[in-house]
């Protein structure tokens, strides 16, 4: 269920808080109140595909598992133990579900180079967020091991962290130890919840109104034959709109639907087309899964204390292995290799960039040029796709004789006149998480009637994908 | 109460109206309407994927507010973003377009041996019965009229429909014979106006163009002789908003839009009066979609490509004529009728040339 | 932080609404017979519908008729030799109610939808072709070469 639509907006949510409220007592602190969060995640989550619940129980009942045996084994082997099993029944489950599909592609590729036909073993379908629900798992059993937070109180508190529908299939990826007290003891105020709500419309809107618009030009761009230099840099900055408008949206929504729920949702994005290098860009964008990979693996690892060498060397595993994370797809392998490259070499310079000394717009602008040539690669389909889309950027492909038409498909006046909007909100640095912590008569006036047309908007939309939803 | 606390309720009150406003409002209709609401079929059926897909879809496309706030809102988004929902591309001076016409000029397409074995499999099955096919691709309105669509064609361009030529190249090749309409209208568009604005499909001159060169084709290639039925012209003015237009489903839309007039030529028997009329004994069978269908079965009936052509032709014609369905539905329709086929020395297959992707299931090998 | 939220009284008056809501929802099935359905074609059944053959075509530009693998449970009316006929539906997609236009008018029913499992009374003609002259997305084209009947009319059924 994605929450721009119909069925979420005026089924589920509403269902959802009337049950929550309308919950009488506990003995124990939001006991109910955690079991109908937990209820209402798993009807969230089945909508997608019903048999994908039993996947993510199972998931959380190792995990669960195993963080009890870690709490309360006082031997260290058997904690150890315990930890291997939930990572490498974590990381199985997300290898078979996520990668096999692509393992057995590449194998065909292999024997087609051998001259034998392509090989059909299984037809595996990627349970929808299942990249995320893993990566929290993890936290959890890692968080335990680690002895930075008790285990939850119950299977029931835990299985609710883990489904927890406002951030289930695309994040804000949460880890256990920053969250687990406000299963224990959260506050509902009338304040936080009317903050959650102006969090909530401000992120629909931005889904809706801006990203969906950016989303058709990008679409229409790199669907075309032979688009022309001019037309392939609007539609990559098109895509970069997109995607930003499109997941800091449903970040935001995810914010505000756990804040009309008590809870309070790390800040995942921080103005990111603002950043002045690469190490500024993963510090302000997507920012629980960089902050994330650092704790996670990038320190496991080593991190920076084994030498310069091994710093890169961890840097570049990090990146590919968050690049594999979005997707079993090259494209995806070689924009995580691209930016580690980019940030193996900023760390080689101090964490600084190789246009450090010119001006801070020139260095945002650079910035944003060296991420947009990584979209290009995070949205073709193939690798040589991506080679056909850069060689249009950089006039290296003779344009078709119907690309002529696609300026009159993409420059339309309510496009051009959109996309405006979206540069200029990508590069002003409030943010609606912070923008929707007071709540103000103003803010109300402006956000009110925003909802009700980003709603009628969403009603003649048929364009209305959510991006990360296939990670 | 604080003065905070009366600001929080309001907005937490109003986000909470819409919601539940909206919500509660359709079962509500639904049971005052005497119905069952329909928020409870999703108990009706098992919650599989499809099953929850089609109820969320259903949900959405048959509330009442959806479909009283979409017209208002796509008027809204026409007036101010030249925006026409998702079938529908504003194009400059007033003309529209299908956005699948355009598309398919734009796009990849990767489907040309599958539409070749189609062609080339009817074609075989025709000649065994020594029937004459006459392959005729009826260029999309964007492929003549790309300037009126975008600002970056010059006048004076080159063909914008890559994918038709080299279809029409390989089936020549292959043996099966074609009329190149886009050779013609190109010809002819900057003189006449050969579609309509707001319409996908050809104008009265432009059909009747069509039909000019496809009667001279057959007979050019002596496949027909021409018959002793005199036919005469009744002019007749028809207005209307075109199927682009109405895609975009918005009554408002067409309210701040005058419709397009147009003025057909109807064929009317000479010897008695009536309006040209099929028959199912002629020697010529014409296969086609809406291109056939407009002013023949729609208004003014009788002025269309097939009354045109039998008039150059001067012999009635048997058709089979559906709108979308000229890749594969036509075929199975004389598949299920081959008495059609008795007596038959030609047959002419129009398709609009987006259809050789975007075609209705597909290019199928159809046994007859 | 605020004021925390006391909802008791909101909880029992939604709590009220819903069950009222959900009370006035439960009425009897409608009747399947109505004066078209039984006098409209020449053969009238009540029957299963067995397969819906891949999606409907989400064609909203175009008008189709497609056809439906229906068991028949009874006949009516009229003649049948088989127990499965093929049944071709003008825009599936569209209420029975609402489904008929300038160019279709002797379609109808109350039906709502489509539905796999569902009983049917129907009310039929065949060949279609004889009664439809449009696209007829027939995915047994290639299996099944009987007649295919045009529904007339299509109601909810009940099993006999």
């Amino acid at each position: 269920m994605v929450f721009s639509s119909y069925i979420f907006l005026f089924c589920f949510l509403p269902l959802a808080l009337l049950g929550y409220y309308l919950l009488p007592g506990s003995t124990t602190p939001h006991g109910k109140r955690n079991f109908f969060l937990l209820c209402i995640s798993y009807v969230f989550y089945g909508w997608s595909n019903p048999w994908f619940i039993l996947l993510m129980l199972t998931a959380t009942a190792i995990n669960y598992f195993c963080g009890k045996v870690i709490a309360t084994a006082s031997v260290e082997s058997t904690r150890k133990t315990a930890l291997v099993v939930s990572i490498v029944a974590s990381l199985s489950m997300l290898g078979f579900f996520k990668y096999f599909m692509f393992f057995q592609s590449n194998v065909s590729l292999v024997m087609g180079l051998f001259g034998a036909g392509p090989v059909h073993w299984l037809n595996i379908v990627l349970p929808v967020g299942i990249s995320f629900f893993v990566f929290q798992g993890l936290t959890y059993t890692i968080d335990i091991y680690r002895r930075e937070s008790p285990p939850a109180r119950n299977f029931f508190d835990f299985a609710a962290f883990v489904s927890l529908f406002p951030h289930l299939v695309a994040g804000p990826i949460l880890r256990y130890n920053t969250i687990e007290s406000q299963f224990r003891d959260r506050t509902h105020t009338l304040e936080k919840f009317a903050s959650g709500i102006l969090l909530f419309i401000l992120g629909f809107a931005k889904k809706i109104i801006l990203a969906n618009t950016a989303g058709q030009v990008a679409s229409a761009v790199f669907a075309a034959e032979g688009p022309g230099v001019m037309d392939a840099w609007f539609g990559a900055a098109a895509y970069a709109f997109q995607i930003y408008f499109d997941f800091s949206a449903y970040s935001d929504m995810a914010i505000g639907l756990g804040r009309m729920f008590g809870f309070e949702i790390i800040k995942n994005f921080n103005a990111p087309y603002l950043s002045d290098s690469i190490t500024d860009f993963w510090r302000r964008w997507h920012i629980s899964l960089s902050t994330f990979l650092r704790d996670y693996l990038y320190i496991p690892l080593g991190g920076n204390q084994k030498g310069s060498r091994r710093t890169y060397v961890n840097l570049a595993i990090v990146m590919l292995l968050g690049g594999l994370w979005h997707g079993a797809n090259w494209t995806f392998i070689v924009w995580g290799a691209y930016h580690g490259a980019l940030l193996a070499f900023e760390r080689w310079r101090g964490k600084h960039s190789v246009y450090e000394r010119f001006p801070r717009p020139f260095r945002i602008a650079i910035t944003f040029v060296l991420v947009l040539f990584s979209w290009v690669l995070f949205r073709a389909d193939t690798i040589s796709e991506a080679g056909r889309y850069f060689a249009a950027m950089f006039g290296l492909m003779d344009p078709q004789p119907g690309s002529a038409l696609l300026a009159g498909e993409i420059y339309t006046q309510g496009r051009l006149a959109l996309m405006l909007v979206c540069g200029l909100l990508a590069v002003q640095p409030l943010q609606a998480y912070d923008w929707a912590k007071e709540v103000t008569w103003g803010k109300v006036a402006m956000v009110l009637p925003l909802f009700g047309l980003a709603l009628a908007t969403m009603f003649v939309e048929a364009f209305n994908p959510f991006l990360y939803f296939q990670f | 109460m604080s003065k905070k606390h009366i600001l929080h309720g309001f907005l937490v009150a109003a986000f909470l109206v819409l919601l539940f406003g909206v919500g509660l409002s359709q079962p509500i209709l639904d049971i005052v309407q005497g119905e069952r609401p329909q928020v409870l079929e999703v108990f009706s059926a098992p919650p599989t994927e499809k099953n929850l897909r089609a109820y969320e879809k259903e949900m959405e496309d048959t509330s009442t507010i959806v479909q009283t706030v979409r017209p208002y809102m796509q008027y809204a988004h026409f007036l101010g973003l030249k925006d026409l929902g998702k079938d529908v591309l504003a194009g400059r001076d007033g003309w529209y377009f299908y956005k699948p016409d355009v598309q398919f000029l734009i796009e990849p397409w990767s489907g040309q041996e599958q539409v070749l074995a189609a062609i080339r499999a009817f074609h075989d099955t025709l000649a065994a019965q020594g029937i004459q096919l006459l392959v005729v691709p009826a260029p999309g309105k964007p492929s003549i009229y790309p300037e009126k669509f975008s600002a970056r064609v010059q006048p004076g361009h080159g063909a914008v429909s890559r994918h038709s030529r080299e279809m029409l190249a390989r089936l020549v090749e292959a043996g099966v014979d074609c009329v190149d309409l886009f050779t013609l209208f190109e010809q002819n568009s900057a003189t006449t106006s050969l579609y309509l604005k707001q319409d996908t499909h050809w104008s009265p001159e432009g059909m009747r163009l069509a039909a000019q060169e496809v009667a001279a084709d057959l007979q050019r290639r002596g496949w027909v002789t021409k018959g002793a039925v005199k036919y005469m012209f009744k002019p007749v003015t028809i207005e209307r908003h075109g199927d682009v237009l109405r895609m975009a489903r918005s009554p408002q839309i067409l309210a701040a839009i005058p419709p397009e007039s147009t003025t057909c030529k109807q064929v009317v028997r000479e010897d008695t009066g009536q309006p040209y009329e099929d028959s199912a004994d002629s020697d010529v069978l014409v296969l086609g979609d809406s291109f056939l269908r407009i002013y023949e079965r729609d208004e003014p009936h009788a002025a269309g490509f097939t009354a045109h052509l039998a008039q150059q032709l001067g012999m009635p014609l048997t058709t089979i004529i559906n709108d979308g369905g000229a890749s594969t539905l036509v075929r199975q329709e004389l598949s299920r009728k081959p008495q059609l086929l008795q007596n038959k020395k030609v047959v002419v297959w129009e398709f609009v040339e987006r259809d050789l992707r975007f075609g209705t299931e597909g290019w199928q090998v159809v046994p007859l | 932080m605020g004021r925390a939220l006391n909802w008791r009284t909101l909880r029992v008056a939604l709590l009220c609404l819903g069950i009222g809501v959900f009370a006035s929802c439960s009425k009897g099935p409608a009747s399947d017979v109505d004066d078209k359905v039984t006098t409209l074609g020449d053969t009238e059944v009540t029957a299963q519908l067995e397969e819906i053959k891949g999606e409907f075509a989400d064609q909203t530009n175009y008008d189709y008729a497609f056809v439906m693998k229906y068991k028949v449970l009874k006949v009516h009316r009229g003649k049948l030799d088989t127990d499965t006929i093929y049944v071709g539906h003008y825009n599936p997609l569209t209420p029975r109610a609402t489904v008929a236009d300038e160019r279709v008018k002797d379609v109808g029913g109350t039906l709502k939808k489509f539905r796999v499992g569902d009983i049917h009374r129907m009310a039929l003609a065949a060949p279609m072709d004889d009664f439809f002259m449009g696209g007829i997305i027939n995915r047994y084209f290639d299996e099944y070469k009987g007649p295919v009947y045009w529904a007339h009319w299509t109601n909810p059924g009940v099993k006999p």
